[in-house]
């Protein structure tokens, strides 16, 4: 096995030897990251969303702005350990073979040292994979099911946003607070990993903490653009909620189409996640309608402020959820690296566990290191009219849901089932 | 003797199949019959129909509302290019876009290929639709679009005088006013297509072309010109398609591709250049999704369409209502 010798190589080796691994060390002036999302598929405008945040991160690790120079001490705007960040760009097509081909692609043929992207938990899952295999870092962007931390945890792999599950548990103490207790729901979901785990755990937290009574819950195939004769059961099932468990295009157009049909007259719809270009697609539909977000440009504080000005600056529009996630991401990966001294990736793994930090616009979090996911607080948001999204805000701020009411222990919930393999060092 | 809420329940039951099927088989209709008639009458496998479904939603979307694009456009000061003229103004003007458009893919892209395999057709078209779409992606973006419904076909059909009580006696609760007008357009439009192919004399020499094309020439007919109007009327159909479908099913630069699939189908299943096979196929599609949904097996509602196909291509593989061709 070669050796490379920090001092040697002048960057990167932080005193210490490290063996070759994956892609360390890096070949040539630039470290390359990979930013895989989906720009086709029904994920797509979610994916040109994160892409543009992650060129406004690499852009800010090469010339300073934004949260390097405000939020993260580690970074000094001048690349990361002396490399320039250069990226490469991958398609998944919101599809988990194509995700991992493309994922294939950069680690093989671009040399990354890390890759992020997401917008469907599929290919996240199918990605985090080839992170492990290729021992090279995987930061998830969006991806919700409670499988990426869970089951399908892996060593290489480390998630900002939060899952189903504390979706579930942050969303059913306000319905049931608005709505009332004794009401019946019916659940159309999609039917892969992030659709499965969000109707389990809507099914478990409305039960439990809202004390409500599911009717039925029925799959829909990813990618469904006519959902008229789901819908027609689901108004004939005699239940006083749906619950929509859809994402991206579909969402919007699973609860456009449920209004149209007249669904919001005689039942009480729910989309336990959301997101800006979703609600922007979905319109007035999404007028009242209870959800989660992964973050939102109203959330008032100093780092939520600053991303939403950068990003407005650079490119004349509002960021959305996923776009926070991909440039947290990136920055938190590129701290990591500096913290450890180094891009070997063990190194820069046991800086990113159980690190502590409050800098990314959502309060103190933890990423945990037992299953590597950030315990934080989750946004529970509401619908706005449609005549009152004229102001570019599609919904508003119910409450955030502290971290504090929510997560489980390492050894419970969708925690109990993550192994996460191996450093690739040992 | 069964009991009336039973028998009630039934006819409830049977009613939602039979609208469910209706509604989302009127899309697929809408989708087949222009290619249907293209593939049959022409002969020429057109892969860029999914491109002129999409060229007519961003049209419709452009003609009737003040939406404000990404993309190039932005850049270039041209996002809000929008003229805010109206649903029915875009219903006017989209099929007549379209039909043009048509026209010149037939002069300068079919013809040239008429004698050509096959597979250069498909090489060629398929070409066109990457190449479309790429071209809306950069101009538009990619976010997904949705054309708003005009505001007299707003809301659900239950709310529609008479209509709305025929449908709440039936036991129907959730339709759409905008789903009851395109399978009226539909039904419209097909029959139009119908009755010009099936009862004049454009139709009856586009049909005997598509019989013995040398010996129509030999008898004096020009049958460029209807073949011209031929695939005209086909991508307006396709245009038509984009525009009533645009507030049913939110769409994006990718989205033709995800129709063109079903669409062949519909076209294949029904036996190629039969419009009648068309609205067989579509609505027998429209039926089992339907069924599949309403008696519990959701999962193989998309699988079930294929499966369908699969059994009716082994059985017949000229389609339902397809002609045999001699080997």
């Amino acid at each position: 096995m070669a050796v490379v010798t920090g001092p040697a190589t002048g960057r990167g080796g932080g005193g210490g030897d490290y063996p070759s691994l994956g892609n360390f060390p890096i070949e040539g002036d630039a470290a390359v990251f990979g930013f895989n999302v989906p720009t086709t598929g029904p994920y797509s405008s979610e994916g040109e969303d994160e892409l543009r945040a992650y060129e406004l991160a690499a852009k800010h690790l090469n010339e300073g702005g934004g949260w390097v120079d405000s939020q993260f001490d580690d970074l000094s705007g001048d690349g990361v350990l002396d490399y320039q960040i250069d990226y490469v760009e991958g398609d998944t097509a919101t599809d988990p073979s194509q995700a991992t081909n493309s994922a294939n692609q950069m680690v093989d043929r671009d040399g990354v040292i890390m890759f992020s992207g997401g917008s469907s938990s599929a290919t996240a899952i199918a990605q985090q994979q080839v992170a492990q295999d290729s021992k090279v870092l995987y930061m998830c962007c969006l991806t919700h099911s409670n499988e990426t931390t869970g089951v399908e945890c892996r060593r290489y792999g480390f998630r900002e946003m939060f899952n189903a599950y504390t979706t579930g548990q942050a969303l059913a103490p306000v319905v049931a607070e608005e709505y009332g207790e004794d009401n019946s729901f019916y659940q159309l979901y999609a039917d892969y990993s992030w659709g499965q785990t969000q109707q389990e755990s809507m099914n478990q937290f409305l039960t439990e903490i809202a004390g409500w009574e599911q009717v039925d819950s029925v799959p829909t195939p990813l990618g469904t653009d006519d959902y008229s004769s789901f819908l027609s059961e689901a108004a004939n099932s005699g239940a006083d909620v749906l619950i929509l468990n859809h994402y991206g295009l579909d969402g919007a157009t699973s609860l456009q189409q449920a209004v149209d049909a007249g669904l919001k007259d005689s039942m009480t719809l729910l989309v336990p996640l959301y997101n800006r270009p979703m609600a922007e697609a979905a319109g007035d539909a999404i007028s009242g309608v209870f959800g989660t977000a992964a973050w939102d440009s109203q959330i008032d504080n100093e780092a939520s402020n600053q991303f939403t000005e950068v990003f407005q600056e650079e490119y004349d529009r509002i960021p959305s959820g996923p776009a926070q996630l991909a440039y947290a991401q990136t920055l938190q990966y590129a701290a990591a690296v500096e913290r450890a001294g180094t891009f070997y990736p063990p190194e820069v793994i046991r800086q990113l566990e159980d690190y502590e930090y409050d800098n990314i616009g959502m309060g103190a979090e933890t990423m945990r290191a037992c299953d590597h996911q950030a315990i934080r607080d989750v946004p529970v948001v509401r619908g706005l009219p449609g005549e009152e999204q004229e102001q570019g805000s599609y919904f508003e701020i119910v409450n955030v849901t502290s971290r504090d009411d929510l997560w489980y222990g390492c050894d419970e919930g969708p925690a109990a089932e993550c192994e996460l393999g191996p450093y690739g060092d040992e | 003797m069964i009991p009336d809420a039973v028998a009630l329940q039934t006819t409830g039951a049977i009613a939602r199949l039979l609208i469910n099927g209706l509604q989302a088989g009127a899309i697929y209709i809408l989708l087949a019959v222009g290619l249907s008639i293209i593939l049959g009458t022409l002969k020429f496998v057109n892969f860029a129909h999914g491109a002129l479904y999409i060229i007519g939603a961003y049209l419709g979307l452009i003609i009737a509302q003040d939406p404000s694009f990404g993309g190039k456009l932005a850049e270039w000061g041209f996002g809000d290019i929008g003229l805010g003229f109206g649903y029915l103004a875009a219903l006017v003007v989209v099929p007549l876009v379209v039909f043009v458009i048509g026209v010149l893919m037939e002069r300068f892209v079919a013809r040239p290929f008429y004698d050509r395999p096959d597979t250069d057709q498909i090489l060629l078209t398929y070409g066109i639709a990457l190449i479309l779409t790429e071209l809306f992606r950069v101009l538009f973006g990619g976010a997904s679009r949705s054309i708003d419904q005009p505001p007299w076909a707003r809301g659900s059909a239950t709310g529609v005088p008479v209509l709305g009580d025929a449908l709440t006696a039936l036991g129907i609760n959730a339709v759409s006013t905008w789903r009851i007008v395109i399978i009226l357009l539909t039904a419209v439009l097909v029959g139009i297509v119908f009755v010009l192919i099936e009862y004049t004399d454009f139709g009856l020499t586009v049909r005997a072309g598509t019989v013995d094309a040398e010996m129509v020439e030999l008898l004096g007919v020009k049958l460029s010109r209807p073949y011209l109007v031929v695939f005209g009327i086909g991508a307006a159909l396709a245009g038509v398609a984009g525009l009533v479908g645009g507030p049913l099913v939110n769409f994006n630069p990718d989205y033709g591709a995800t129709i063109l699939v079903p669409a062949f189908l519909t076209v294949v299943v029904g036996g190629v250049g039969s419009i009648r096979g068309a609205v067989i196929a579509g609505l027998s599609f429209g039926l089992i999704q339907a069924g599949l949904v309403q008696f519990g097996f959701s999962e193989w509602a998309q699988v079930g369409i294929y499966a369908v196909a699969a059994v009716v291509l082994l059985v017949r593989p000229q389609g339902l209502l397809g002609q045999e061709v001699a080997a």
